[in-house]
């Protein structure tokens, strides 16, 4: 049971990761910001920025 | 009582070590014959599938063969790499401790790397190659996938992505340039914008191929757009942050607009709105592009790529417990009479076509572009490079058998059917069906119509592409899992939109990167010209690089041999060429670290693309046979054209001059990589004979400091 529920917190962290939600929280963390509507603009904007500047796979 | 525990280990003397236990040693005793039980699992589900003929196989042995030979790799070959090559080192701080900033330098857990990285390498390509190479048989391409795999692709993007990992996460380009030289960077940059270039174009064919005339699934498609951009607003205006809920929300929406499209298809005044030909397609999907890449990202291409992300994952996971759960038997024999080269779908023999063919999925150049993107920036312990770089490639090989395994389930004449163009079979429904059945393949019109009906389509005839008979076949596998007949046309259908969708993310995005890398290009000659926030600038390169894909596009799309004929070998080129690029840097970097010692596990992978690619290169520049040799179609349109025997003499002048442009493309590819090739034999030898320095460009050593706690 334990290791089940650790496979789906797994699971759960890496949808986090791939939805930028925790680089977000990371990103309050260093910054020292708190959730803001503001703030996630200038994140997502500096995040996707660098996102589509690489290619993706085919 | 048991006797002293410690002993003397003589050979490292001095050293006082830990008697194992009893116990220990019977764990280590049941490894091994685990081990051993599992590399004989993966020989004997190998001779199953190279030795069994007549009957149909069931495709657990497909399955099983490649999950126990990966293990094997895994657990031996990739260990050895680690651990011996390239030495892997905890102690040593990596890149992402060490200029952590918590936005691209972050250390990261490593089994949600792996799950990162996995979602960033695996494309459509793993799905569509292998679905074109059932051509030959199930066997030729299952074999070439778990061969490659192991030993060619998971090789490189261990390799590479070591490799900038110990640079600070450099990319490929810069990697060629230090440890290359000039001519070697420059050279790469130019392969990959030519390489992109050519993939959009493919890809974007594959698109058209499988929605033209299906009101169905355009309207599905068209309906992502509005979801995106919806999307985009919920999450910069309404819940900023929630990139989770608003997927759930996007991916409702999504399954909605499928259920809608076939009330769209049956409808009279809507469906022939949504009725597109294959030329009205190409023009709305070059349009897409040019838009998407000029307009701010969050508001179509982020949420696109967050929910194509997912829904990638998601059919996936869904298609390997579907083939685990119905256990389909192969319809396609182990090798088909298409083996001699006069294959319908493209024209070549196996050598070199097969290997060309599937790419991604065996051995991908693309890889050491994410391999040296963003990954090697999140790693936090050097031994996480292990799974990360070697176990991801490995599970997307995986991923490429199932997709032989969903397109060999389909019956071999509707297999054909679907996958042949009507410039081969013949343009009626009766002409296609008498000329697959002569080949030994029965097939009636019957049968396509009623598959055709099932799935909610006018016509499953020559829908070129791989798309529609990969969207079939995983289509039979779900229905089979759940739902029934009822439910096929769904499947069909979600399938459909699962392919689309992710490859309108790789066109949208390839266009917008394809737009740096040439302002990059021109940044150099007219500085205005490479600011990214200049619009006439993001206009003109946009409309630049979008004509220049568009325009392969639209060639294909005119063809009368489909397109994939003349387009997919040119992406597989291409893509096999951009690997070797990334093995010769890899050559260089182990010649650097071992001299000769090591040198085999490179040279032999790039030793057969060089064999491969520089093959497949030559016959599709200069085979006398016009099926194959670009510059043969161009002479024999000619020869029409001058006899006054052309049916329609504009359409003759396009396709000779698109044949000749193909075959310059396919030229210049091959003279870059000629390039790169022989400028790194130039350094090996240098470094062998010691007229050359023979110094890694590492980052220096730094103690790490980061606890397993972190992370």
């Amino acid at each position: 049971m334990n290791r089940l529920r650790r496979l789906a917190a797994l699971a759960a962290a890496v949808l986090r990761e791939l939805a930028d939600e925790s680089a977000y929280q990371r990103h309050l963390r260093q910054c020292g910001a708190p959730d803001s509507a503001e703030e996630w603009r200038r994140f997502w904007e500096q995040r996707l920025s660098a996102r589509f500047t690489r290619p993706k796979c085919c | 009582m048991a006797g002293p525990r410690r002993f003397f280990d003589p050979v490292n003397a001095g050293v006082w070590r830990q008697r194992p236990s009893v116990v220990d040693c019977g764990v280590k005793l049941l490894r091994h014959l685990l081990w051993a039980a599992v590399a004989i699992g993966a020989g004997l589900c190998l001779a199953v599938i190279a030795i069994h003929r007549g009957e149909r196989i069931n495709s657990v042995w497909l399955a099983l063969a490649a999950v126990c030979s990966y293990a094997v790799a895994y657990r031996f070959y990739g260990k050895f790499l680690a651990a011996r090559v390239l030495v892997l080192n905890d102690q040593r701080a990596t890149p992402a401790e060490r200029l952590r900033n918590g936005h691209d330098f972050e250390p990261t857990n490593k089994w949600i790397l792996f799950g990162h990285h996995f979602a960033a390498i695996a494309g459509p390509g793993p799905l569509v190659g292998p679905v074109l190479a059932a051509q030959f048989g199930y066997l030729p391409g299952t074999l070439w996938i778990i061969a490659g795999a192991a030993l060619g692709g998971s090789v490189q993007d261990f390799i590479i992505l070591f490799s900038s990992m110990r640079r600070d996460g450099k990319s490929l380009g810069q990697m060629a340039r230090e440890e290359i030289g000039k001519t070697g960077g420059m050279a790469a940059l130019f392969t990959v914008l030519l390489i992109m270039i050519v993939m959009l174009a493919v890809m974007a064919l594959v698109v058209v191929n499988a929605l033209k005339g299906s009101p169905w699934g355009t309207f599905t498609i068209a309906a992502t757009m509005p979801i995106a951009v919806f999307m985009g607003l919920y999450l910069r205006y309404w819940r900023h942050g929630k990139v989770l809920e608003c997927s759930g929300l996007g991916f409702g929406l999504v399954v909605a607009a499928i259920l809608c499209g076939r009330w769209v298809a049956q409808s009279p005044e809507l469906a022939p709105v949504f009725t597109l030909s294959a030329i009205a397609l190409a023009a709305a999907i070059i349009v897409y592009g040019f838009l998407a890449s000029a307009l701010p990202v969050w508001l179509l291409l982020a949420p696109r790529d967050y929910l194509s992300t997912f829904v990638k994952l998601g059919v996936m996971m869904m298609l390997g417990v579907g083939i685990l759960f119905v256990r389909p038997e192969l319809q396609l024999p182990a090798f088909t009479r298409f083996v001699d080269g006069s294959g319908p779908i493209f024209a070549g023999k196996i050598f070199p076509f097969c290997f060309i063919t599937i790419a991604c999925g065996a051995v991908s150049g693309f890889h050491s572009l994410i391999a040296s993107g963003t990954t090697p920036k999140m790693i936090a312990k050097e031994s996480h490079a292990y799974p990360v770089g070697y176990g991801a490639m490995l599970l997307e090989g995986f991923v490429a058998i199932m997709a032989m395994i969903a397109a060999c389930v389909l019956q071999p004449g509707v297999y054909f059917a679907v996958n042949a163009p009507a410039g081969v079979v013949g343009a009626s429904p009766a002409a296609a069906v008498s000329t697959i059945s002569s080949w030994g393949f029965p097939v009636s019109v019957t049968d396509m119509s009623s598959l055709a009906a099932d799935v909610g389509e006018k016509s499953l005839f020559a829908r070129t592409g791989g798309a529609p008979s990969l969207a079939l076949g995983m289509a039979h596998i779900f229905a089979r899992s759940g739902g029934g007949r009822a439910m096929i046309g769904f499947w069909y259908h979600f399938a459909i939109m699962f392919e689309a969708l992710f490859i309108l993310t790789i066109i949208d995005a390839g266009t917008r990167v394809g737009r740096f890398m040439l302002q990059d290009l021109l940044g150099h000659a007219w500085k205005p010209a490479g600011r990214t926030s200049w619009m006439p600038g993001v206009v003109a390169s946009s409309a630049a690089i979008v004509a220049a894909w568009g325009c392969f596009l639209i060639q294909g799309v005119r063809d009368p041999l489909g397109g994939i004929n003349s387009l997919w070998p040119l992406f597989g080129i291409a893509n096999q060429l951009l690997a070797a690029i990334a093995l010769c840097v890899a050559t260089t970097i182990l010649l650097k670290m071992h001299r000769l010692k090591y040198l085999w596990i490179t040279c032999l992978p790039l030793a057969w693309l060089v064999a491969v690619t520089f093959t497949a290169a030559w016959q599709k520049i200069f085979s006398p046979v016009p099926a194959i040799g670009f510059l043969a179609q161009a002479a024999r349109l000619e020869a029409a054209l001058r006899a006054g025997t052309a049916a329609d003499a504009a359409t003759a002048r396009t396709l000779i001059f698109n044949a000749r442009l193909d075959a310059a493309v396919c030229g210049l590819l091959l003279a870059l990589v000629a390039a790169i090739l022989i400028d790194s034999v130039r350094v090996w030898a240098g470094i062998l004979r010691g007229v050359r320095e023979a110094q890694v460009h590492e980052a220096p050593f730094v103690a790490s400091q980061l606890r397993a706690e972190e992370l």
